[in-house]
């Protein structure tokens, strides 16, 4: 069977000039070669990192830093699939909140003693914490951002709406602005990544919150049920866009851009796209309307170092120059995000900037995915169940179902 | 002439298919009777635990439900459909080279490119079916047509039935063109009608021809893929899913490797089931 | 004036075949008019058809923004490699099947039946880690030998239902006339087999063109992806989605099929319904 394996694979090799050329083009450099598996956040991602590695190996030019840009919605699938079967790349950008599965499963290093004190102090507390487990550093934070309100000032003026600071306010305004023709008054996500989020900060404003003390499910709260029965009303009413479990983020951020919508909450890169793209937009930021309590919803991307890595003191070099003032000013204007680094949010850019200042003031209320194994499946059975909940059925008997499922994930 | 000779003009095919099938199917085996962790370490020996777990999961009856309505209601369209458009196509008239062409086209792009395209189409906000529809007079205000599984399930079986259609009439048209011509010709000078003819002639001598492109068509719609995935990933609320994409959310959206195995396996097995069919039907057309 | 009775038929024909003619026009009539609107046409409310300007600067644009080329190329190489392997198999096999009775022959019809039942997507989880063993994640050359290994069993039944109907006198006589088993193999049988290895060639070409689970799971780099790849990471996974660029890029990977199958749309309907049935 191995001869059998070898033979197809020189068969295989055998039919390809480009990949006899290849190899003969990896042979020729001596170089170490870093693998560096990063996510996609726009078409500058790409690019901005492919810079950032030729000026790294212009000063080491011992090292060869590769990098792979993957889509976020196969990023988690590809990173695992690989780790299986020791093809994984040495470092990678990940979503903070699957770093427990990692970290559980024995495949990310510890970083502590890999990296200078000096490295360590240069990131914003809040968000080196996410992913800091069992007191060890194992992520380094690349992206952050929290979560605001987004309005548009001149839809919310026509219909004579506040803007509001609590969810029965923000129903009221709601209500106003769909009278206008064509437009609807708040966006709701009901599709794809975070559709489970776009529920929780009303949750977490009547007080509900993701698991109970004791590690088990609490999606089943009277606190969901109300949000939930008041979102319901919402659709019911007309508040919102038609049809909102065939809208994920992107597309009520186009409606936004469009000024189709009233509000919407989302992340700090809609600034950036605006700019780009809608211009004469007129829109205000606010704090995500409150409740009992107010809560934003905070997420970090980390890079994380595999433990399987031969090549980790090049890693922590690169990283040592990836997180520097100058490289970083240019990530975080570039694609958007809030600043990760001390020395970045002091820079006028972000320090002057008006809606860098609101998601930043929002950050202490800011609340982070739970550090759980499984934790994507979690969201995705919460999304299931508010879906359902959006097209008509009934709130309690829906979170039950899913909290029982839940509950099967996590083993409670 | 060696006896051999047969033997070893087989033999290149039988490694390069034994090898791309038979060590795959060897994995899943193993996999669906071990306790598998995300990143696919196997942690033991747990029987049949994997098996019991998606038996007891009510999404996968869901899905296995949903499976058997898509394969029917698409299989059952295609045919429906396709029958009297390969008639028509059969007919001698102006540009049927043309509408020959056309009718093909579905074929020509690919899955997962239709699905996108179709995605675009019918987004409730700027998509241009809800645009045409309305500019027709069809309809007064944009539907949305993803955002209910009452309404995208559906959807999604027609557009399984579309792209099903052009394979389909190519084989009906090879059947149709092998039935000899004086047998209308006589059926006329009997006073059948096009009906009669229809049900005497056409039908008979294309049933088997049928029954090739159900068998056929019901392999690849059980398998297919692209369509619900691109469309709503089996969403909202699960209530698109099918077997498929159940199967492909646990392997690599949950890391649940044991228990995708346990799907394949469990398809693997319902396939075999299609394939004595399939064999019984080859056989029988060869005698 | 009167209607020949062929234009009156012509008439009714296509008015029957009008609603499924529509439907299948729609969207290319999709791709075509999303593709040249100016980017900020894209989305507006209501949608229109036509843009203000036709912006073919948009085809351009896409091509180096996606990097067409590149998944274009790798398209290519995977379908006609695979096409090549299945055909080096599975002409020899077909022509055992056709022209030899032997010992193992039904249970090799069997076997080759079992494996066309069989998609990628439901072995995926095994192909996978085949693929890993093999060590070729991230490599099109996986795609190469699984799309081969797939496509054998449809290859070998339609190559031997035609190779059954060209008579066996003709190579026999060449061998009497002292050609060598190659010899006449390759001089007498193999042109008459022209039309059925054209369309086989068609099907694994077209069946390795289009398939998604497989290239979705084992590529990983952008440089390595196929065109379905790379048109569907457009839409999936991102912060925007730039739909004029989607489509134009859908349009252009559609055509080389689109024009192959209208130039062979006659020879696929013998071609298939004589490997087929008979």
């Amino acid at each position: 069977m191995k001869y059998l394996s070898t033979s197809l694979k020189s068969l295989a090799t055998g039919v390809s000039l480009a990949v006899l050329g290849s190899t003969l083009s990896l042979s020729a450099q001596a170089a170490e070669e870093v693998r560096f598996t990063v996510a996609y956040y726009s078409a500058k991602t790409g690019p901005y990192y492919e810079a950032l590695a030729e000026k790294f190996e212009k000063k080491n030019p011992e090292i060869d830093i590769k990098i792979e840009v993957v889509n976020w919605d196969v990023l988690n699938q590809k990173l695992t699939t690989d780790i299986s079967s020791n093809v994984n790349a040495d470092m990678a950008i990940i979503g903070t909140r699957w770093l427990v599965d990692y970290v559980e499963q024995d495949v990310a290093e510890p970083l502590d003693g890999l990296i200078s004190a000096d490295l360590k102090n240069r990131f914003v507390p809040a968000f080196l914490n996410p992913g800091t487990l069992n007191g060890k550093v194992y992520g380094l934070p690349v992206a952050a951002s929290a979560r605001a309100m987004y309005y548009n000032k001149d839809l919310l003026d026509k219909a004579g709406a506040s803007v509001p600071n609590t969810w029965d306010e923000l129903a009221d305004s709601a209500a106003k602005v769909s009278k206008i023709d064509k437009t609807y008054g708040f966006g709701l996500q009901g599709k794809e990544v975070e559709t489970d989020v776009y529920f929780y900060y009303g949750m977490w404003s009547e007080g509900g919150s993701l698991l109970n003390k004791d590690g088990s499910s609490s999606l089943a709260s009277d606190a969901s049920v109300k949000h939930a029965k008041r979102i319901q009303d919402m659709i019911k009413n007309g508040s919102t866009q038609p049809g909102v479990t065939s809208y994920n983020r992107e597309d009520v951020q186009n409606l936004f851009k469009q000024g189709r919508v009233g509000m919407m909450i989302t992340a700090p890169f809609l600034v950036n796209q605006i700019k780009d793209e809608a211009p004469e937009l007129k829109y205000g930021i606010a704090p995500i309307p409150g409740g009992v309590s107010s809560a934003t919803y905070g997420v970090t991307d980390s890079i994380v170092l595999f433990k399987n890595s031969k090549h980790k003191e090049a890693a922590v070099k690169f990283l040592d120059f990836m997180f520097t003032t100058e490289q970083r000013a240019a990530f975080s204007s570039g694609e958007g995000f809030l600043p990760v680094l001390n020395s970045v949010s002091a820079l006028p850019e972000f320090a002057d900037n008006e809606s860098v200042k609101t998601f930043v003031n929002l950050l202490p209320q800011a609340r982070f995915a739970p550090t759980i194994a499984g934790w994507s499946e979690v969201a995705d059975i919460t999304s299931n169940a508010v879906q359902a909940i959006y097209g008509g059925a009934d709130a309690k008997q829906s979170f039950d179902k899913a909290q029982k499922r839940i509950n099967r994930v996590l083993g409670k | 002439m060696s006896k051999k000779l047969p033997l070893y003009l087989i033999l290149p095919s039988l490694l390069l298919a034994l090898f791309v099938i038979s060590y795959p199917l060897y994995e899943l085996i193993n996999l669906s009777l071990s306790d598998v962790n995300r990143f696919g370490k196997i942690r033991g020996f747990i029987g049949i635990e994997n098996f019991t777990y998606i038996f007891e999961d009510p999404l996968f009856i869901d899905a296995a439900l949903r499976t058997v309505l898509w394969t029917v209601a698409v299989v059952g369209g295609t045919i429906l459909f396709s029958v009297p458009i390969a008639v028509i196509l059969n007919t001698d008239f102006h540009g049927r080279g043309i509408a020959r062409t056309i009718l093909m086209l579905p074929w020509a792009i690919s899955l997962p490119m239709t699905a996108i395209v179709w995605r675009w189409s019918l987004n409730g906000e700027f998509g241009m079916l809800n645009a045409t529809l309305m500019n027709l007079g069809f309809i007064e205000t944009p539907i949305v047509w993803l955002a209910e599984s009452a309404l995208a399930f559906p959807v999604q079986i027609g557009l399984g039935i579309l792209v099903s259609i052009p394979f389909t009439i190519t084989i009906f048209l090879g059947g149709l063109s092998s039935i000899p011509q004086d047998l209308y010709e006589a059926a006329k000078m009997d006073g059948a009608n096009i009906w009669q003819q229809f049900k005497r002639i056409t039908y008979p001598l294309l049933r088997p021809f049928i029954n090739m492109a159900i068998v056929l068509n019901v392999i690849y719609v059980f398998n297919s893929f692209p369509i619900i995935w691109v469309l709503t990933q089996g969403g909202p609320n699960n209530e698109t899913d099918i077997l498929v994409t159940y199967l492909y959310k646990q392997a690599f959206n949950f890391g649940h490797i044991g228990e995708a195995s346990a799907v394949s396996l469990v398809m693997f097995g319902v396939l075999l089931v299609f394939t004595i069919f399939y064999a019984r039907m080859v056989m029988k057309n060869e005698k | 004036m009167a209607l020949t009775k062929k234009t009156k038929r012509s008439l009714w024909c296509w008015l029957a075949l009008s609603p499924i003619i529509c439907v299948i026009i729609f969207p290319f009539a999709v791709m075509f008019f999303t593709a040249v609107k100016p980017r900020d046409e894209v989305f507006t409310f209501p949608p229109t058809w036509l843009p203000s300007r036709f912006e073919w600067q948009n085809y351009i644009d896409m091509w180096h923004a996606t990097k067409f080329g590149d998944a274009l190329f790798n398209s290519l190489y995977v379908s006609f490699s695979a096409t090549i392997i299945t055909l080096i198999v599975a002409i020899p096999a077909a022509y055992a099947l056709a022209r030899y009775h032997f010992a193992a022959k039904s249970s090799y019809r069997l076997f080759l039946l079992v494996t066309q039942m069989l998609s990628p997507i439901v072995l995926v989880v095994g192909l996978f880690r085949l693929v890993v063993w093999l060590g070729l994640i991230d490599s099109v050359n996986s795609l190469v030998l699984i799309y081969a290994g797939f496509n054998i069993a449809f290859a070998i039944w339609m190559l031997q239902n035609y190779f059954q109907t060209i008579p066996k006198d003709l190579e026999e006589s060449s061998w009497m006339e002292g050609a060598s088993f190659l010899q006449g193999l390759i001089k007498v049988f193999l042109p008459m087999a022209i039309p059925a290895i054209a369309v086989t060639s068609m099907f694994t070409f077209i069946n390795s063109w289009n398939e998604f689970v497989l290239a979705l799971t084992v590529l990983r780099t952008e440089e390595n992806y196929t065109l379905p790849i790379q048109v569907y990471s457009l839409v999936g996974g991102r912060y925007t989605v730039e739909w004029h660029h989607v489509m134009a890029a859908a349009l252009v990977a559609s055509l080389p099929a689109a024009i192959l199958f209208s130039w062979l749309q006659k020879k696929l309907v013998t071609g298939l319904s004589s490997g087929a049935v008979k």
